[in-house]
């Protein structure tokens, strides 16, 4: 009967309306709390300096940093190559055309790490995926890049390697040596190469 | 010929059961654990206004002899570490633990009874991200520990000297003057008394009569 149909019709319209009022509620995409501590609670975000560096003097192009200080401290220094998105300004749309492209691992920092993660955990609630934080900020970055320890002579081969690595990259950032261990200084020594005489001969 | 048209009152009790059956969805749906009571602005104004959530370390001499009984510490760190080693009177819960439903109840009476909830971990950082997530999910007596753990483990016996130098404990601030390391030459520190000779390299001479080779 036609009458049933327009009582069914008036149903499914009175639905319609009604989910549009449950989608305003909510209407930017976060993910539930539940999940959000979850992810929080992973130490998977962290990046080590050793590896920014790496992908620094690498050029690695998937690697965007993102400086969250203040643009004054951004200005007096940042990592080679790092764009200036500070704190504050996250929830503008501008700053949040950074964070979310496919194939770019965004890595925040700031002075040591914890303004960088709340900006993480921000970011994590708006939904976003792929970034990182790096762990102990730019206060680990000179403990560890720009004037690193020397090891003891014990350590492991891997810590020695690591370190060398950083003094590299020291080298690499700030153009000198930070720090020689003079015992360490081995003796150059050149062995003269005899004179060949005649006809030395070839292969 | 339509087939409702036989036998009209079907479609009215099918159109009744379908009502009751959303009606009986709706009412049953469970609300959920959490929700967020901030918004974004206002949770990065939560995180600038580091007076409503810094526990400074020379806070708790007064919570440690008892004078101070409106502030409960929790320990979000794992039961392990919990073990090994804590401060006196905190709670031992697990961050991930704290999101179940009845220490979410116990959170809510503190928050109805003014009690400051001083989460910490080893350091602050360790405890940042459940602190972050706490006040988001709108517990606004959240407050975390500098130093953490293991800034009191290594000052218990003289909480009250810290507070002199706070550079000790505190976070966010620049330990170096960057740019100053980082331009080259004064970062140098170790390098000012090199006294090694430049090492010179002797050209080979040119050896005579047909040295051969390939």
């Amino acid at each position: 009967m036609n009458r049933n149909y327009i009582i069914l019709t008036l149903i499914m319209l009175i639905l319609a309306i009604g989910t549009i009022f449950i989608s305003q509620r909510q209407f930017t995409k976060q993910v539930p709390p539940e999940e959000l501590l979850w992810d929080v609670l992973q130490p998977t975000r962290f990046v080590s300096t050793d590896l920014v560096a790496k992908r620094i003097i690498e050029k690695d192009p998937s690697q965007l940093l993102i400086d969250v200080r203040s643009a004054s401290q951004f200005e007096s220094f940042s990592l080679p190559g790092a764009i200036n998105v500070p704190f504050d300004s996250l929830k503008t749309s501008a700053a949040m055309a950074y964070f979310g492209n496919p194939g770019t691992k965004v890595v925040l920092f700031s002075n040591d790490g914890i303004l960088a993660d709340e900006a993480w955990i921000l970011l994590r609630r708006l939904a976003y995926k792929n970034n990182y934080v790096m762990k102990g900020g730019l206060n680990g970055w000179i403990q560890t890049i720009i004037r690193p320890l020397a090891p003891a002579e014990t350590s492991s081969e891997k810590v020695i390697e690591q370190y060398n690595f950083r003094r590299a990259a020291s080298m690499y950032f700030i153009g000198s040596k930070t720090d020689v261990n003079k015992s360490q200084k081995a003796k150059i020594t050149f062995v003269k190469r005899k004179k060949s005489v005649v006809a030395a001969g070839g292969c | 010929m339509h087939v409702h048209d036989l036998n009209p009152k079907k479609t009215l009790w099918a159109v009744i059961i379908f009502l009751i059956l959303i009606v009986v969805g709706f009412l049953t749906m469970r609300s959920p654990l959490m929700t967020y009571e901030e918004n974004i602005a206002q949770s990065i104004q939560t995180v600038r206004d580091t007076s409503s959530y810094y526990f400074y370390p020379y806070e708790l001499t007064d919570v440690l002899n008892h004078q101070n009984k409106d502030v409960v510490l929790i320990d979000i760190r794992n039961k392990y570490e919990f073990g090994q080693g804590h401060i006196p009177g905190a709670k031992s819960i697990p961050s991930f633990d704290l999101a179940k439903k009845n220490n979410l109840e116990m959170l809510k009476n503190f928050q109805r009874d003014r009690v400051k909830v001083v989460l910490y971990a080893n350091d602050q950082l360790d405890a940042t991200g459940a602190w972050f997530f706490f006040r988001q999910v709108g517990f606004k007596n959240t407050y975390i520990l500098l130093g953490g753990y293991d800034f009191y483990a290594k000052h218990a016996s003289d909480l009250k000297a810290t507070k002199k130098d706070q550079n000790l404990f505190l976070k966010g601030i620049s330990r170096y003057n960057y740019a100053e390391v980082a331009k080259s030459s004064t970062g140098s520190v170790d390098n000012q008394n090199t006294s090694t000779k430049p090492v010179v390299f002797k050209r080979r001479k040119k050896a005579t009569v047909a040295a051969g080779g390939c």
